[in-house]
């Protein structure tokens, strides 16, 4: 392993966590709420794209939206569960509800899909690329666009259109924006969609570097803590670089230190994060 | 009346195994429930008390499960021994996670407390001195004084009396001091500073008392189970403390010995299979916490205070 393709490895696995993370950048950014049950939407996503690909045989572009679909479905359905506790900001029990949701929908995978793992292959992730003694996959190359076009729709949509001055304006003050005639529970509804659409689109097109188990969702909630953390709450730029550098860091650790603790040592970064500027963090983070 | 009242309960419960015709399966399942509340206590005066919701319990548990299994495997320890070790050791990881998290609030702390229990997860599961993948088994049989518990009835004193513990300092933690202290810190913070309470000082003494309860559960699971692996800090053990404390209501002394006993007795009684049983636990805390805000009792109470008005 040498460090040239352990960096290529860092890079592609930058754009991966910036892409899983996204959902809940916006979701605690412009919303101010939290989901645990993220993971195990990733974990859905991903085995909606397998099971629609290796039993109804559709081709790859056609999972990547079904898989979307169902993502917005659950986010949907979260929200309109949790609208009473949204509204009156109730986020230590908004947090627990979603980790109560995380368990159902561990329990509903299990009972569709089985607790083996699977391999979600794809046509692009078949497909390798050399660059000398540089490795790589279409799929690598195809996580990298993905990130960066919705990173760059979503910066767009949020600071220049209509609807990010709205979902702003909610995020800011819910109660203000109700007087002034903004439908608040439909911008919590499609926030929320959003997460499931955004949390789906990653699961279809990061996953198949690894294998998929219906286990899987309780460590990757791990990955979009971190990023969202370090990336300053909230702000779309600065997950975009937080899940870069936690890339590369995940990246050198594994070859170099232990592929094992890899987890840990992401905790790691976040504790130390944590201990340098506490205050700013939960002062911004709680809303109030 | 508190006087009388109170033994009268605790005697009903630990005759309860034997009212209810004394079977095998029985006694397995008031043995876990004993389990599982004493551990759900733990959290309870987290959740109740102080206002926080700890995500790291599990750890806790982890904490007495580990060190009863390394203990009695590898040092020979008794009973007496290894439940010294569990308080030791939830006590040094109590405080290590508490001033860590010490000045987050609300959902950060959660968030923090959750990462806590899946990286713990991670090095269980990895870490060759807690025994890796594979666990540790060949725990011994609880043996005190030349008294052995060779099957879970002959355990249900042993679990009976450790959740008497439990509900005891519970009770006395919520008449202390510290318990007064906590409240007025997690109702109105700013009147707690200005009455001259530390509140930094009193999260972390709370979590110092809330730990090692949680852990002496995980002591007497790993009697029970004989064998403990990585899977005492999986997220099935989180929900059901989460359930189990807010399913009947909040800061009532019972409540998380019914929620628990509840949760138990449709696993083991009226289960669909373990991922069913994953959707209705998960389904059970949604439904409470979005509809129910003053749980099983809170609901009761309304439907007394509706057919007093009807009649």
């Amino acid at each position: 392993m040498n460090f040239a393709q352990q960096a290529l490895n860092g890079l592609i696995l930058g754009h991966a966590f910036a892409l899983i993370a996204i959902g809940w950048t916006v979701l605690l950014g412009t919303a101010r709420l939290v989901n645990f049950a993220h993971g195990q939407m990733y974990m859905i996503g991903a085995f909606v794209a397998w099971f629609v690909m290796s039993s109804w045989g559709l081709p790859y572009l056609l999972a990547v939206p079904a898989a979307m679909l169902a993502g917005v479905i659950i986010g949907w359905i979260m929200q309109a569960t949790l609208l009473r506790l949204t509204i009156k900001q109730d986020l230590v029990s908004i947090m627990i509800v979603t980790l109560g949701f995380g368990h159902m929908l561990e329990g509903a995978a299990g009972l569709s899909f089985g607790s083996t793992g699977q391999i979600l292959d794809t046509p692009l992730s078949l497909k390798d690329i050399y660059i000398g003694d540089l490795w790589i996959t279409w799929q690598d190359v195809a996580i990298v666009i993905v990130t960066i076009a919705v990173f760059i729709a979503l910066k767009l949509v949020l600071e220049k259109s209509r609807l990010g001055r709205l979902v702003r304006m909610v995020a800011e003050d819910p109660k203000l924006a109700l007087l002034a005639g903004v439908d608040v529970r439909r911008v919590y509804l499609g926030v929320f969609a959003f997460e499931g659409a955004a949390v789906a689109l990653a699961a279809a097109v990061v996953a198949p570097r690894t294998p998929i188990l219906t286990s899987m969702g309780f460590q990757e909630v791990i990955i979009t803590f971190v990023v969202v953390v370090l990336g300053g709450i909230g702000s779309v730029t600065g997950s975009y670089l937080a899940g870069l550098g936690l890339g590369f860091f995940t990246a050198f650790f594994g070859a170099y230190v232990s592929q094992a603790y890899a987890t840990a040592a992401m905790f790691g970064v976040l504790i130390v994060v944590l201990a340098l500027r506490p205050g700013g963090l939960a002062a911004r983070a709680g809303g109030r | 009346m508190r006087i009388v009242l109170w033994p009268a309960v605790a005697l009903a419960i630990l005759a309860g195994p034997w009212l209810l015709g004394g079977g095998g399966a029985v006694f397995s399942a008031f043995v876990l429930i004993a389990i599982f509340a004493t551990m759900a206590y733990g959290l309870d005066v987290i959740v109740s008390d102080l206002g926080e919701v700890s995500l790291a319990h599990p750890v806790f548990f982890a904490c007495g499960a580990y060190a009863t299994a390394i203990s009695t495997t590898r040092l020979g320890f008794g009973p007496v021994e290894s439940f010294l070790l569990t308080v030791l050791t939830a006590l040094a990881v109590a405080a290590v996670i508490g001033l860590v998290t010490l000045r987050l609030r609300e959902f950060v702390f959660s968030l923090v407390t959750y990462a806590v229990t899946v990286v713990a997860m991670t090095v269980a599961a990895n870490w060759a001195f807690l025994g890796g993948s594979d666990g540790i088994s060949g725990i011994p049989l609880f043996s005190l004084a030349g008294w052995q518990a060779r099957t879970d009835r002959e355990l249900w004193p042993v679990a009976w009396a450790l959740l008497m513990g439990a509900i005891y300092l519970v009770d006395a933690f919520r008449r202390s001091g510290l318990g007064q202290r906590a409240m007025t810190v997690h109702l109105n913070p700013e009147l707690a500073t200005m009455s001259g309470i530390d509140p930094l000082r009193t999260r972390l003494q709370v979590f110092l008392v809330s730990a090692p309860i949680t852990a002496a559960a995980g002591w007497l699971y790993a009697y029970q189970r004989a064998y403990i692996s990585a899977d005492v800090l999986e997220t099935y053990f989180l929900i059901l403390m989460l359930t189990a404390v807010v399913l009947v209501g909040r800061r009532m002394l019972l409540a998380p010995l019914i929620g628990t006993a509840l949760i138990l007795m449709q696993e083991k009684f009226l289960s669909f299979g373990g991922y069913v049983d994953s959707i209705v636990l998960g389904g059970v805390l949604i439904l409470v916490l979005s509809f129910l805000p003053g749980g099983l009792a809170g609901l009761a109470r309304s439907g007394l205070k509706m057919a007093r008005r009807g009649g």
